[in-house]
């Protein structure tokens, strides 16, 4: 099954980037009958409703799929953050990160975030599965941060070890959350702002794409 | 449209959100049950619970898996929250009340959930302890709220294991109160051993079960309401 036109129409609606993947291998026996990933992607930096604007296009991802006949099931933007409902509980089963690689939109970058040629980690995912049979795009199966370690560098609580990703090898760590959510912490402590977000400013490809990383090599 | 008529469409509106798991028109159908006046618990019992009864049969049938009855769940829930403030309690002869968790070092609760979700339909006031559940807190649980029932849930054996203990403590304090496990590794024989009252294997039987228990409630709700003509 052609997954063009349901592209063409999500764009139509304000989709940047959107990609079908094959997840099989990454899902657990509850969902596989969903074996087909859609990778929603917006390039609106941390604007207030960008969760909302991604929930929007997965509500239209999913009527488009009923109407034809088949099944989904869309795990919002901020799934770690839902908690009310009984479906909340198979939110852990997907990340946003397969999804993406797996549609090919993208490779785990040296900061452990996903990083998309030509928006780097600047963009927001959210991901409806389906059981629809899609012709699968071609996966991300490795990593294309090379010898650039700005974020290596610049990281504040010295959590990203500089590991490149590759799908063969997914249980080693890149980067060390605990570090990092340590550092989040002690700045609210001190009444700073706790995010961070500099191994995403800092990264070449988030500010001018393929061209920025041309210009670090 | 005839009321009977009216009233039918509202409770097939009731079923078919829960079967599709579509929240709006639980809401919706909710919403027009009570203002068409029709008696919440009908629209309950007939309406979200005969949906959910069909899903446990798509279950069955593998045409649903498990995000699907989540999903459906959340669309019962949806309407349950607008009808149940307007249901008069059941007289059937219990306290009513319920207190549910999953056993220390178990953090899976999905089939918790669903018999969970089932008490809240059949109007028991549900004390829910959570998941990973230090075996005291049920039997103390059980002592503050004087819970007619008491259900143990578990997924991993490691964690089974806990069961008799609560149980046999439970049983000491008060011989009276119904107990009932759950989960992957519990059988028949398992929870006649642990001194159960009753069992159900996993999410979709747990579902089941509970169905079950809800019909027989309706029965004996539906023979007291013919009774008292």
């Amino acid at each position: 099954m052609d997954s063009e036109p349901l592209k063409k129409f999500l764009k139509e609606n304000g989709a940047t980037l959107v990609g079908v993947g094959d997840l099989t291998i990454a899902l657990t026996r509850e969902i596989v009958h969903l074996n087909r990933g859609i990778a929603l992607a917006l390039n609106r930096g941390l604007n207030r409703d960008t969760n909302e604007q991604l929930m929007r296009l997965q509500q239209l991802t999913e009527d488009w799929l009923k109407e034809k006949g088949f099944r989904s099931f869309s795990v919002p933007p901020d799934s770690d953050r839902k908690k009310s409902k009984c479906i909340t509980r198979l939110y852990h089963l997907i990340s946003h990160k397969t999804a993406a690689t797996c549609s090919g939109l993208g490779w785990i970058g040296k900061n452990g975030l996903l990083i998309n040629g030509d928006y780097g980690s600047k963009l927001s995912w959210a991901t409806v599965l389906t059981d629809a049979p899609f012709k699968p795009d071609i996966p991300t199966v490795k990593s294309e941060c090379g010898a650039c370690e700005l974020c290596v560098k610049h990281c504040p609580s010295g959590a990203v070890h500089g590991r490149l990703w590759s799908r063969d090898n997914p249980l080693r760590e890149i980067v060390s959350y605990e570090k990092c959510i340590s550092l989040k912490k002690k700045r609210s402590i001190f009444d700073e702002k706790p995010n961070c977000g500099l191994c995403i400013t800092i990264c070449p490809y988030s500010r001018n794409g393929e061209n920025g990383h041309k210009m670090m090599r | 449209m005839s009321d009977e008529a009216k009233k039918k469409e509202i409770l097939e509106k009731l079923r078919n959100g829960v079967i599709q798991y579509d929240e709006d028109a639980c809401k919706e159908g909710a919403q027009e049950a009570l203002d068409a006046g029709i008696d919440p618990n009908e629209a309950i019992f007939d309406g979200l619970v005969s949906g959910m009864e069909e899903v446990g049969r798509l279950f069955e049938a593998q045409e649903y898996f498990v995000p699907e009855i989540l999903m459906c769940a959340d669309a019962l829930y949806a309407g349950l929250a607008l009808l149940k403030p307007h249901c008069k309690a059941m007289d059937i002869g219990l306290k009513g009340a319920v207190v549910i968790g999953t056993v220390e070092g178990d953090v899976h609760d999905i089939g918790k959930n669903l018999v969970k979700m089932m008490f809240d339909v059949a109007g028991f006031t549900v004390y829910d302890l959570g998941r990973d559940v230090p075996l005291d807190q049920f039997v103390e649980e059980q002592l503050r709220t004087d819970s007619d029932l008491v259900c143990l849930s578990a997924m991993m054996t490691t964690s089974m294991v806990g069961m008799p203990k609560v149980i046999e403590k439970i049983k000491a304090k008060n011989p009276d109160v119904m107990i009932m496990i759950g989960g992957a590794p519990t059988s028949k024989e398992l929870a006649e051993k642990f001194g159960a009252d009753g069992y159900a294997e996993d999410a979709s039987n747990a579902l089941k079960e509970a169905i079950k228990m809800v019909s027989f409630l309706k029965k004996l709700r539906d023979e007291k309401a013919a009774k008292s003509k």
